[in-house]
């Protein structure tokens, strides 16, 4: 093999380590905007996966009750938002946010609690090489399932009808609240898993901001990637890919500003409408409450 | 007492006060330290000197400036998640110029707040425009400005634009003249939140008492009738931006002249964000709104002294500010926002 392969396929597996919590973040963001809820709190999803799971891990040996612990951690920080969005009709990104800044302040004061450091955790068990590679192609699985689900089951037909105008879906039947929320819920067991596989699979401990914005990322990959599950696997590729090519082009005098920079322009460049026609789901992130 | 609390403001201070005392309690036992001792050492950290106080007042102005942009824009029915990335390249401006051209006294300070005000309005503009031109959602736009914002300084101060002597991520020093003068002596305390205060009631008559004003909260309330009314809503939207954004960039500049004495990319523990709580505990309101950031100033600055006597981490402040924004979405001032 020369060398040039070998850089390459060097880069192609970076492209995948660094996609792989992308992915997950945003198939979560897409689930949940899909039934017309924003979420914005996607980084403190993150933030709770990573910090719960490496917290069970290390309480009691297992990384798999970890990552099950950190699963659930997401689901309960998703159903904080799903139930002030759907059930008290309040404004999702105003409490997005306040989820983010409440879940890093409460990771940081928690490794002060358990570990009594701040900054960082002690290391944990991990899920290792076989771990890894496992969640990478999860990753890639679950995004052709819920592509698959959104596009041709009847819960993902009530899911988007829930985003796309939820008075109507409530016509039709619908249970828009309860669907909203399930959905949302689902989206933070997803997105959790980006958070595992940062602290469990990548590394072996928590630290304070090792989440580093990813979820705002995925929040810019669901856009770029038009609110499908594969569009938005696609962008977090793409975004993955550059992050990976950063310490090249870096040496080859590119700031690395620039390329970190560079998954928000392309965000807002496809928010300006410069990159064909983007749709956000027409009830994307309008409060439905049952009148 | 029970009429009062049927005012939906003061049931939300009520809302706020049992958060923050709340949470507040139960995260300083988890940390086996009586909330009596806990809350002692914050209240003591942030009253108990002269120069405490006026420590506490230095976080009560940074709050204050980009606690009133974000009003503007959400009175105008925007939200501008994009507050810190303002202030920090309004800092940036004012800290770059400031160092860069040593001008006589008279002159080197109002340059300096000029640049905060115009680099921190430039970076809100640019959501309000991409707002009323292509009707891109301001939202994510200023989340997405944030993180540029931030890389963007980083990548100006230590490439192209870095100057001499100046150490890694930060603008040489500001000369004597162009520092904003001292309101108490030997403290960090400047005539920037006297500064602060006129900018709140300035802004609270132009809300209330001009044509401007009376668009900008017409289109909030009720953009379909503004509309009809004849007011230019992308004009507004752009005009509510920019300003939101050049009070968050005059705060920036007011840092880096006041407090530090040049520019720092770490000049802000997240004060764009804090502000946003700030601003709906003010109830959008700037008169309330000084309320507020004082009360938020006294948990900045007496965390500090939380963490150091009683040994709570500092991170419960953070952690009380985003419940209390999660408790205040539900708002009605907030929940219309973009039910239209």
């Amino acid at each position: 093999m020369n060398a040039t392969l070998a850089a390459i396929l060097a880069i192609l597996g970076l492209t995948l380590v660094k996609a792989t919590p992308l992915i997950y973040a945003a198939l979560g963001g897409v689930l949940s905007e899909r039934s017309g809820v924003v979420n914005i709190g996607l980084e403190g999803i993150l933030v709770a996966g990573a910090f719960t799971s490496v917290v069970v891990s290390g309480a009691t040996g297992s990384p798999v009750l970890g990552a099950l612990a950190g699963i659930i951690a997401g689901m309960l920080l998703a159903a904080i938002l799903a139930f002030a969005a759907t059930r008290l009709g309040v404004d999702q990104i105003v409490a997005g946010t306040g989820l983010n800044i409440a879940a890093l302040a409460a990771a940081a004061f928690g490794l002060v609690l358990v570990y009594h450091q701040p900054g960082a955790s002690h290391e944990v068990p991990a899920l290792g090489i076989a771990g890894e590679r496992t969640l990478i192609v999860l990753a890639f699985i679950a995004a052709v399932a819920l592509q698959l689900v959104l596009a041709r089951t009847p819960w993902g037909l009530r899911v988007r009808a829930c985003g796309e105008d939820p008075s109507a879906a409530e016509a039709a039947g619908i249970d828009a609240p309860r669907t909203r929320f399930w959905a949302v819920v689902i989206g933070g067991a997803i997105a959790s898993l980006g958070g595992v596989y940062l602290s469990l699979a990548e590394l072996d401990l928590y630290s304070d901001g090792m989440t580093a914005g990813r979820g705002f990322i995925a929040l810019a990959a669901v856009i770029f990637g038009r609110w499908t599950p594969l569009g938005a696997t696609g962008a977090a590729l793409f975004f993955g890919f550059f992050a990976a090519l950063q310490y090249s082009l870096q040496r080859a005098g590119v700031p690395s500003e620039l390329m970190q920079a560079l998954p928000y322009l392309a965000a807002l460049v496809a928010l300006a409408g410069f990159a064909g026609r983007v749709r956000a789901p027409a009830a994307d992130g309008v409060p439905y409450i049952r009148p | 007492m029970n009429a009062l609390l049927r005012r939906p403001f003061f049931r939300d201070i009520v809302v706020v006060l049992v958060v923050v005392f709340g949470v507040g309690s139960i995260a300083m036992l988890l940390a086996h330290v009586s909330p009596l001792d806990g809350f002692g050492a914050l209240f003591d950290g942030a009253f108990g000197t002269r120069s405490e106080l006026a420590e506490t007042l230095v976080q009560t102005t940074c709050l204050l400036f980009p606690a009133l942009g974000i009003a503007i824009a959400f009175r105008a029915g925007l939200f501008n998640i994009g507050a810190e990335g303002q202030l920090i390249l309004g800092g940036f401006a004012a800290g770059w110029l400031g160092a860069q051209f040593p001008l006589p006294g008279y002159l080197a300070i109002p340059m300096v707040l000029v640049a905060g005000v115009l680099a921190g309005g430039a970076w809100g503009a640019i959501p309000g425009f991409l707002r009323g031109r292509f009707g891109a959602n301001e939202v994510i736009a200023t989340l997405m400005l944030n993180v540029v914002a931030v890389l963007l300084a980083t990548y100006l101060v230590n490439g192209p634009l870095q100057q001499g002597g100046a150490g890694a991520s930060e603008t040489g020093t500001l000369p004597k003249a162009a520092q904003l003068p001292d309101l108490i002596a030997d403290s960090r305390l400047t005539w920037a939140f006297v500064l602060a205060l006129v900018v709140a009631f300035v802004l609270r008559w132009v809300l209330q008492r001009t044509v401007f004003g009376y668009e900008l909260r017409a289109a909030g309330d009720a953009p379909e009738a503004a509309k009809r009314a004849g007011i230019d809503l992308s004009r507004t939207a752009f005009v509510a931006m920019a300003l939101s954004g050049a009070l968050a960039g005059l705060g920036g500049a007011t840092i880096v002249a006041g407090v530090l004495h040049r520019f720092n990319t770490g000049l802000s523990p997240g004060y764009g964000f804090i502000a946003i709580a700030v601003a709906l505990v003010g109830n959008l309101d700037p008169l309330w709104i000084i309320i507020a950031s004082f009360a938020f100033g006294v948990l900045q600055s007496g965390g500090v002294a939380m963490q150091a006597e009683a040994g709570v981490p500092r991170d419960v402040v953070s952690l009380v500010t985003g419940l209390v924004i999660i408790a205040l979405a539900g708002r009605r001032v907030v929940a219309k926002l973009r039910s239209t």
